[in-house]
């Protein structure tokens, strides 16, 4: 009933749409950033958008547009810097968030920054219908491109000197994948704003990996651990009237220590077992 | 079929491989042995495409290759999958595929032959040193390659892990498929059909080296 009285507006539906969207999303580009042990990566994409919406209040421009032309053209840096990094790729996410922070810090001057808080907490309640067909769109793009590349996408995962060997061009997987991750960042900031996007790009995957099974199950676990996060958090911060982001980022918290602690036991009982 | 033509190749620190010619046919087993750092796995990387000549010329024919890497390769070992979700990768190339149930067959056999299918629900990062390094070859075998490629895939193995490995290449051997070993051992080369040498980036036949009187084993 109290899940009903909330459904009677619609822009909580909205919410609630996206929300599960987002929540199918996140996890499924985000493993990208896990896997290749860029996982701070998010952080520096959020940021690298959010300095492509200060460019847009700045020159007038598409603030959508030009966080996502940012995010793109951030992710290409990272990319690229990776390979000469080599094993110290994570530092090429320094040097992305340093530019990214000077260029916000510099151009926020210029604007005002009101209208700039909004994209640190995001506004899910406030969805505009054009954001709504336009999120729809990415999550139809990335599950037609996750589960036709699946096979491809794990190789390049697993081992990406292997997969060159079978033939799977994997800078095209990396580089498909990227751009699909660098866009739902642009997107997901918009709604959830810039801190949650950041982790949600991780948590769920982080969630799954405690509970040490495959690679199929930890994929779909993790879309299933993400979009509850996203739904029992947003439907929390409707009833105790808190900032969505938060209650969302709680949730995945919570699910973490749930995965960890079951984790935990696990492995003391297998180790018991064993003496 | 791999052949290399008067190939060079310089990291910017330095050359490591220098006017190699080499040439491996369709069904042939070859040995390569020498020294760490001697350019034993910039040659591999070269052989298999992972790597581009300074200059010459490094030909390919299309074929299947399977390649098992050094099995202390730690980046990998972490990665949440089980050892028949490694197997089927064995399987996926860069064609889109959705033959499952067929596929799962051919893994299952391999797992079979390999004696691992026991284990087949077992994540690798609970694998010891042996398993995953057998789990490396089904990962190999599973698409029937016509050449298989292999750098120093026993570090880590027991006796029989290893005595199994070498059977499995010769057997390999006799159905003739190409085989292109990296190894310590010498006597693991015993039935190559050449074995080569790579020492300061120069590749030398066994027979020059042994004249050389740095190896005194006979094969």
């Amino acid at each position: 009933m109290l899940i009903y009285s909330m459904l009677t507006y619609r822009f909580m539906v909205v919410a609630l749409i996206v929300a599960i969207l987002l929540g199918i999303a996140l996890p499924l580009v985000g493993s990208l950033a896990v896997y290749k042990r860029l996982s701070t990566s998010g952080e520096a994409l959020a940021h690298s958008s959010l300095a492509g919406i200060v460019i847009g209040l700045v020159s007038g421009l598409n603030t959508l547009a030009m966080s996502i032309v940012s995010c793109i053209v951030a992710f290409l840096i990272i990319e690229l810097l990776r390979k000469r990094f080599h094993k110290y790729a994570e530092l090429t996410i320094t040097v992305v968030l340093a530019v990214s922070i000077a260029l916000i810090g510099i151009l926020s001057g210029y604007t005002n920054t009101n209208n700039f808080q909004s994209y640190l907490f995001g506004s899910i309640l406030l969805i505009e219908d054009s954001l709504l067909y336009v999120t729809i769109a990415l999550v139809v793009l990335i599950l037609l491109f996750n589960f036709i590349f699946f096979p491809q996408i794990f190789s390049s995962y697993y081992s990406e000197s292997e997969s060159k060997v079978s033939g799977i061009k994997v800078p095209v997987i990396n580089f498909i994948q990227g751009v699909l991750l660098s866009l739902t960042i642009a997107i997901g900031q918009k709604v959830v704003g810039l801190f949650v996007v950041s982790s949600m790009i991780i948590l769920p995957t982080a969630i799954s990996l405690q509970l040490k099974k495959g690679y199929l199950f930890t994929t779909i676990s993790s879309v299933v651990f993400s979009v509850s996060s996203m739904v029992i958090g947003l439907v929390i911060s409707y009833y105790l009237n808190i900032k969505p982001g938060a209650s969302i980022l709680l949730v995945a918290v919570s699910f973490l220590f749930m995965t960890l602690s079951y984790s935990i036991i696990r492995s003391r009982i297998y180790r018991k077992r064993r003496d | 079929m791999i052949r290399f033509d008067n190939v060079c190749f310089s990291f910017p620190q330095g050359e490591v491989l220098k006017n190699v010619n080499f040439c491996l046919n369709d069904g042939q087993f070859i040995g390569i042995l020498g020294p760490n750092g001697g350019g034993k796995s910039t040659f591999l990387k070269l052989a298999l495409g992972l790597l581009k000549p300074t200059s010459g010329t490094v030909e390919r024919k299309e074929e299947k290759i399977a390649y098992i890497s050094q099995s202390t390769s730690l980046g990998d070992i972490s990665f949440p999958a089980t050892v028949e979700e490694i197997v089927y990768l064995g399987l996926v190339d860069n064609k889109v595929s959705f033959s499952y149930l067929k596929n799962r067959k051919r893994v299952e056999e391999t797992l079979k032959e390999l004696c691992i299918y026991d284990i087949r629900k077992r994540l690798i990062s609970e694998l010891s040193g042996g398993q995953l390094q057998k789990v490396k070859i089904a990962k190999a075998l599973v698409s029937s390659p016509s050449l298989l490629v292999l750098d120093e895939p026993d570090i880590g193995m027991d006796i029989l892990s290893h005595q199994h490995l070498l059977d499995v290449i010769s057997s390999l051997h006799e159905k003739k498929k190409g085989i292109l070993f990296v190894s310590h051992h010498p006597e693991d080369l015993k039935n190559a059909d050449e074995i080569f040498f790579i020492e300061d980036g120069a590749m030398i036949t066994y027979q020059e080296e042994k004249e050389r009187g740095h190896i005194h084993v006979d094969l």
